[in-house]
């Protein structure tokens, strides 16, 4: 039987135990510290990213931390519109088939439920890189790590979810991985069309995590530590007025800033509208761009910990 | 770190719906063999038997209508080979009351049997079972102790160059279990 803990695919937040979860953020910590000493890691070792739709930013970040610990990456961001797809090839056999190419598969696909479809049939390790509406679990861990790399701790935080709760996967899958930690209390901050749905409720509840729920972002932020800020949908809105009226409610500007805390943060996922001022940027508390960068060495940490 | 090298996978011995039904069976053949479950306490061997364990109690809550005792079960202490390399600790074992009950141990794999041996002893600190069972959810053969499983999912020959791992959706995120060339 195994001993120690190891980890074949990345599916989903879930997944992780609490152990496992600080065995990434330390060594994504190490990474992150002492980049160069992890450079020749995965000599010799290939990383196939399938994007099935497209995304920038997250395919960059994975081809950057497989190259920086010295793989090599090759793929497609259009998977869906010119391989095999096209010809009709089920996901399962194209994975069968690229899994036979590479060591590890990066899979973005457009339907919930891809990366549990694609680890089923692969003979190498599958990371989720987001599934349609479901999840995204690296966001997730990049979001934990960048708590705890700012704050200094993830047990005892008080957090605010701030914005579209309901559409947002981002928050929800950040939601599940808070709740292996202790004394976390969750403020969601939205407007009621978007709220945060049930099933995380739920979960929270089954998980002694207390949360409670107000429209007020004001009353809420001289109490939390992290304040996660998520851009209001303009396609979820039936009309252009309900909209621009609930949009500006929870923009962040330095009058947001004046409320929290000295040593809170800021926090968003990225790409931003106007949901938060410009003018927050130079508040040391604008910890957005830097949990960005924070994806980089999670992604290191992950790839590391499936291939090495 | 990692003490288990990744390794290649060679083939899938059992996919999500083999792995539902054989727990599905053991369910009916542990009320069937003690004739209920009233007396029984499932306990299951971190890391992996202690998911297989919760969900044979949910089939044998669903199977009886009523509650089951279910633990878990740290035997890193309790392993023959800790002189030889630091055991991994799954963390606090979780133990009912056992003392007069039978108990089925669940784990993922057997191989040696040294682990159900180990299991058998951290068992002991916690109480006296009216008689203690074996449940796994693969039988790989290359028994070197006198141990033998009550309850099998799968028997699968196996040689020593090859693993069986079973993934679990509770830490893998999907459930399989696959044989993986070391």
């Amino acid at each position: 039987m195994a001993i120690g803990s190891r980890l074949r695919h990345v599916v989903e937040s879930q997944q992780f135990s609490r152990a496992l979860l600080e065995e990434l953020l330390d060594r994504a910590g190490d990474m992150k510290a002492q980049p160069h000493h992890f450079s020749g890691r995965l000599n010799g070792q290939v990383m196939a990213a399938l994007f099935y739709e497209p995304s920038t930013r997250t395919r960059l970040s994975f081809e950057a931390a497989m190259l920086r610990l010295g793989g090599r990456t090759m793929g497609t961001d259009n998977a869906r519109e010119f391989s095999s797809a096209a010809k009709g090839e089920t996901l399962e056999d194209t994975i069968r088939i690229v899994s036979g190419y590479a060591d590890v598969i990066v899979l973005r696909h457009n339907e919930q439920g891809a990366a549990r479809r694609a680890a089923a049939v692969s003979s190498v390790p599958v990371i989720n890189a987001g599934d349609g509406p479901g999840q995204h679990p690296t966001q997730a861990l990049l979001d934990l790590y960048t708590i705890r790399d700012e704050i200094g701790h993830v047990d005892g935080i008080r957090i605010a979810m701030v914005g579209d709760l309901a559409n947002g996967r981002t928050v929800r899958s950040l939601t599940y991985l808070l709740s292996k930690f202790r004394d976390i209390r969750i403020s969601f901050v939205s407007p009621p069309q978007v709220a945060m749905r049930d099933d995380i409720k739920h979960h929270l509840d089954e998980h002694r995590v207390p949360w409670v729920e107000s429209e007020d972002l004001d009353a809420v932020l001289p109490q939390v530590d992290v304040v996660y800020q998520t851009r209001i949908q303009k396609e979820r809105f039936s009309d252009e007025a309900s909209y621009l009226a609930l949009k500006g409610v929870y923009r962040i500007d330095n009058s947001t800033l004046a409320r929290m805390k000295k040593n809170a943060i800021v926090m968003h996922p990225l790409p931003r509208v106007d949901e938060i001022a410009p003018e927050v940027d130079s508040d040391p508390r604008a910890a957005y761009f830097r949990q960005a960068r924070n994806g980089l060495f999670i992604r290191m940490a992950l790839l590391d910990k499936v291939l090495a | 770190m990692s003490t288990v090298q990744q390794g290649r996978l060679k083939a899938t011995v059992m996919d999500a719906d083999q792995i539902r039904r054989s727990l599905s069976r053991i369910a009916h053949e542990i009320v069937e063999r003690n004739h209920g479950a009233a007396d029984v306490v499932l306990i299951g061997v971190m890391a992996k038997g202690d998911h297989l364990a919760r969900r044979l109690a949910d089939s044998l809550i669903e199977l009886e209508g009523a509650p089951i005792a279910v633990g878990a079960l740290d035997i890193s202490n309790h392993r023959d080979d800790r002189h030889l390399r630091v055991p991994a600790h799954r963390g606090p074992s979780e133990v009912p009351d056992i003392d007069g009950k039978v108990v089925v141990l669940v784990d993922d794999v057997i191989h040696h049997g040294r682990t159900a041996r180990a299991a058998m002893d951290a068992l002991m600190d916690f109480g006296r079972p009216r008689a203690i069972q074996l449940a796994v959810l693969v039988d790989r053969g290359h028994r070197e102790l006198p141990i033998r499983p009550d309850y099998v999912g799968k028997n699968v020959p196996t040689s020593d160059s090859e693993r069986i791992e079973v993934l679990v959706t509770e830490e893998d995120g999907i459930d399989q279990a696959v044989i993986v060339a070391v």
